[in-house]
C-alpha cells in the first residue's frame, strides 16, 4: 500500500531556483555540443595530449597550443569516476568542510592587490601582516568556515609571494584553507608546507588540509600553468577547484544562459582531463560569473546577475551531482558602506538559498582589486542571519505547540512559558553588531552607524592575539618560503612597492 | 552639400554604422572633399561626441566599440591619403599585454577605443616578451607603446618591458603607457611609465594627450 504523507513534517528550507530541469538539461547538453563541435584551446602539450590519449579530437596545433574538440562520451566516462564529495579539513584536523549535495560553507575570496587598513580605513597595497590578520579574522567568526588569502603579499619577493601567503594564513587561522599557486613550484612549495604542518606527507593521504583554486581563462583557453596544476594536483590528491571566470558581454555571450553554457564547457574540460590523468582525483567545479559592467568595463561582483548565474549553475552542478564553488559575500563598492551592505547582502542570500557548497568571495570589494576587514565581519552576521532563514519553519505537533496555546489562553503571555525558555535561542535568531536597541540606549552608546560598529568589531578581533604556531614549526615553514626567495632570487625587476 | 557628407559621417559613427561610415567617406572623397576635411568635420564629430555621451553615461562600451569601428573602417579609406598629404594623424600605437599574461580582452578593448580616436593600432598580442616589444617598435616606430597585464605577478614585466626598451635605445623615441587591474598611477610612475590609463576611454584619452591632440 503506498502511504502518502501528510504535512507533520514539511520540508523546512527555502530554496531558490532559477532554472527548470528542462533548462538545466538544455544548458549541459548544449556545453556538451561546444566542448565537441567548437572545441576549446589548450596551451600545454602534455594537456592535449592526454585529451588525445583518451578520445579527443586535436588539431590546428600551433607552437604553443591546440584546438581539443571532445566527444561527449568522455565527459560521461569522466562524471562517472569524479567524486561526488571533498572533504577538505583545516590545518589541525580541528575543521573540515564535507562538500556535496546542499551542504553549504562561507569563506573568503583570494588575491586582491589592494586591502583596507582597519586603522586608517585607507585603500593600500597588502602586506604579509594584513594576510595573516585577515586570516585571524576569518578564523574568529563563527560562520565563515574556510579561507583563502584576503590579499596578495607585496612586501616579500615577487614569484614566491604565493608561499608567503600560506604562511600568513597558517598563522592566522585553523580553518580549511583554499590556496592559489604562481606556478607549479610554488603549488610544491605549498604541499611541502602543508606535509611540515601535519607532520608527515603520509598525514595528507588522511584528507587534504588545503586545496587549490584554479582558473582558466575566457572565453574557451586553458594556458599551460593551469593544466601543469591540474595534472600535478590530480597526481598529489590535491582538491582543486576548477572555476573558469567568464564575463557575459565582454568573455562570454551577453545573455546568462549562454554564459553558463560557455563556463560549463571550459569546466567540463577541467573535470575530463583530471579524471583522464586520476580517475577518481578530486575536483570543485565554479562558480565565478557575472557581467561586465557596460560603462566601466569592469568584472561587476556585485551584479544581479553575478546572484542569478551563481544560482543557476549550483543548480546545474547539483544536477550533475559535483561539488560547487559559489561566489556571494562580495560587492563593486570601495569602502565598506551602504551599497557594500546591500550587494553583500542580496548575493550572500540568494548564494545560500541556492545551495551552492563552497561559498567564496566574502570580504571582496571593489571588482576584486581590495579585500575588506569589515566586509569580511559585516558579512558574517549577514550569513548567519541567512542561516536562520534557511533553518525555514519546521511544522509539526511540538512546533505548532497547541499545547502551549490551550495552557496560556486567551489573554495571557509566553514569556514565562517553559516551552518559550526551552524554545527561543534555537527558534529566534539573535543579533550581534544590529541595532535594536531603543533611540536612547542607541544614542548612550555613542549614536554609531553599523560600519562604525563594525569597525569596532574588526578591532576587538585583531587586539588579542594568541599564536597558532609554535616557534619550530613557524620556522621550519618559513624555511620553505625563504629557500623558494632565494631559488628565484635574481629573476624579477627590484622593485619596492611601498618605499 | 559637403555639410550633408559631414553630417552623415558623423551620425554613421555615432550610431556605430560602418557601411554609411564607409560609405560616405567614400562619396565624400568622390565628390572631391579632401580626407583631412573628412576625418576632422565627419568621423571626429561624430567619435567626439561618442566621449560626451559616454562619459555622461548615456553610451556603453559595446555601443562605443562600434562607433569606433565605424570611424576606423571610414578611416581605411582615408589613411593613405592622409599619409600622402601630409595632414596630422593622430599617431601609431604598438599595443600588447606583456609577457606571462594571458589576458586579452582589456588590450584589446583599449585598441579598440584608441583606433577610434584616430590611432592606428599594431597589436602584437598577448603574452609578449620585452625583445617582441622592441621588434615592433624598430619596425614600426610607433609614437606610444602600450603595456597590459591583469595580474600582480605580470605586472612587473611592464617594468622588465620598459627596461629593456631603455637599453635598446629606444626609450625616447616612443611614451610608454601602461594599463591593467592591478596598475595603479603610483606603481606606473615607480616603473617610469608616460602615463597609466584606469581605464579603455581613459586610456585614449591619455593617448591623446601624450601626442598632444587632446
Amino acid at each position: 500500500m503506498k502511504v502518502k504523507k501528510t504535512n507533520h513534517l514539511t520540508h523546512t528550507t527555502p530554496v531558490f531556483e532559477v532554472l527548470t530541469e528542462e533548462e538545466i538539461e538544455a544548458i549541459y547538453f548544449s556545453a556538451l555540443s561546444v566542448l565537441y563541435e567548437t572545441g576549446v584551446r589548450v596551451y600545454n602539450e602534455k594537456g592535449y595530449d592526454l585529451a588525445h590519449s583518451g578520445g579527443a579530437i586535436v588539431e590546428d596545433v600551433t607552437d604553443d597550443s591546440a584546438l581539443v574538440k571532445m566527444p561527449p562520451e568522455m565527459v560521461d566516462k569522466a562524471l562517472a569516476t569524479l567524486p561526488k564529495k571533498v572533504v577538505v579539513y583545516g590545518p589541525d584536523r580541528k575543521n573540515k568542510m564535507e562538500l556535496y549535495k546542499d551542504q553549504i560553507y562561507f569563506g573568503a575570496g583570494s588575491d586582491t592587490p589592494f586591502t583596507i587598513d582597519p586603522d586608517t580605513r585607507e585603500r593600500r597595497r597588502a602586506t604579509y601582516k594584513d594576510v595573516k590578520n585577515l586570516a585571524r579574522l576569518a578564523d574568529a567568526l563563527p560562520n565563515l568556515d574556510f579561507h583563502m588569502s584576503l590579499g596578495i603579499v607585496q612586501d616579500t619577493a615577487v614569484g614566491t609571494y604565493d608561499r608567503w601567503q600560506y604562511l600568513a594564513m597558517l598563522e592566522g587561522t585553523t580553518k580549511p584553507i583554499n590556496i592559489t599557486a604562481v606556478d607549479l613550484d610554488g603549488l610544491n612549495d605549498q604541499l611541502e608546507m602543508a606535509y611540515i604542518r601535519l607532520g608527515g606527507e603520509k598525514e595528507w593521504k588522511k584528507g587534504p588540509i588545503f586545496s587549490l583554486y584554479i582558473e582558466p581563462v575566457s572565453p574557451l583557453s586553458h594556458s599551460v600553468e593551469v593544466i601543469d596544476k591540474l595534472l600535478f594536483s590530480a597526481d598529489k590528491r590535491i582538491p582543486f577547484v576548477y572555476t573558469p571566470c567568464p564575463l557575459a558581454g565582454a568573455t562570454a555571450p551577453a545573455t546568462l544562459a549562454g554564459t553558463a553554457v560557455q563556463a560549463l564547457t571550459e569546466s567540463l574540460l577541467g573535470i575530463v582531463l583530471s579524471q583522464l590523468r586520476k580517475p577518481g582525483a578530486p575536483l570543485i567545479i565554479g562558480g565565478l560569473m557575472s557581467n561586465m559592467d557596460m560603462r566601466t568595463a569592469v568584472y561587476s561582483y556585485g551584479s544581479p546577475e553575478m546572484a542569478l548565474l551563481s544560482a543557476a549553475y549550483t543548480q546545474i552542478t547539483k544536477w550533475l551531482d559535483v561539488p560547487m564553488y559559489e561566489t556571494a559575500g562580495c560587492s563593486d563598492t570601495k569602502l565598506y558602506d551602504e551599497q557594500a551592505a546591500l550587494e553583500s547582502t542580496i548575493n550572500i542570500a540568494t548564494a545560500a538559498l541556492a545551495g551552492g557548497n563552497m561559498i567564496h568571495d566574502v570580504g571582496y570589494m571593489e571588482q576584486g582589486l581590495t579585500s575588506s576587514p569589515e566586509m569580511l565581519v559585516a558579512s558574517d552576521e549577514t550569513i548567519s542571519r541567512v542561516k536562520r532563514i534557511l533553518r525555514g519553519i519546521p511544522v509539526n505537533d511540538d512546533t505548532k505547540a497547541l499545547d502551549v496555546i490551550e495552557a496560556i489562553g486567551p489573554g495571557g503571555h509566553y514569556l514565562a512559558h517553559d516551552h518559550t525558555f526551552e524554545r527561543f535561542k534555537t527558534e529566534i535568531w539573535p543579533p550581534k553588531m544590529t541595532s535594536r536597541e531603543s533611540y536612547e540606549e542607541w544614542e548612550a552608546a555613542g549614536s554609531k552607524t553599523y560600519g562604525q560598529r563594525v569597525n569596532e568589531k574588526v578591532q576587538e578581533i585583531l587586539e588579542d592575539e594568541k599564536p597558532i604556531l609554535d616557534e619550530k614549526m613557524y620556522k621550519e615553514l618559513r624555511r620553505i618560503c625563504e629557500l623558494a626567495d632565494e631559488r628565484h632570487a635574481g629573476e624579477e625587476l627590484e622593485l619596492d612597492m611601498f618605499g | 552639400m559637403s555639410e550633408k557628407i559631414f553630417e552623415k559621417l558623423s551620425t554613421a559613427v555615432l550610431e556605430g554604422d560602418s557601411g554609411t561610415s564607409v560609405e560616405t567617406t567614400q562619396k565624400g572623397l568622390d565628390e572631391g572633399l579632401s580626407a583631412g576635411d573628412i576625418l576632422h568635420s565627419g568621423l571626429i564629430v561624430g567619435m567626439n561626441e561618442v566621449g560626451v555621451r559616454f562619459k555622461r553615461g548615456d553610451m556603453f562600451v559595446p555601443e562605443v566599440l562600434m562607433s569606433a569601428e565605424a570611424m576606423s573602417e571610414g578611416m581605411k579609406l582615408l589613411r593613405p591619403l592622409l599619409a600622402k598629404s601630409g595632414v596630422k594623424m593622430a599617431g601609431k600605437i604598438v599595443m600588447g599585454t606583456v609577457k606571462g599574461d594571458l589576458h586579452d580582452i582589456g588590450k584589446n578593448l583599449v585598441s579598440m577605443m584608441c583606433e577610434g580616436a584616430g590611432f592606428e593600432i599594431v597589436n602584437i598580442g598577448f603574452d609578449a616578451a620585452p625583445e617582441k616589444f622592441i621588434e615592433a617598435i624598430k619596425e614600426h616606430q610607433p609614437n606610444i607603446v602600450g603595456m597590459s597585464a591583469m595580474l600582480t605577478t605580470t605586472m612587473r614585466a611592464m617594468g622588465h618591458t620598459i627596461k629593456a626598451i631603455e637599453e635598446a635605445g629606444l626609450r625616447d623615441t616612443v611614451d610608454v603607457m601602461v594599463g591593467g587591474a592591478p596598475v595603479d598611477q603610483e606603481f606606473a610612475d615607480r616603473i617610469g611609465a608616460d602615463g597609466y590609463g584606469a581605464n579603455a576611454p581613459a586610456s585614449a584619452d591619455l593617448a591623446k594627450e601624450l601626442v598632444g591632440i587632446a
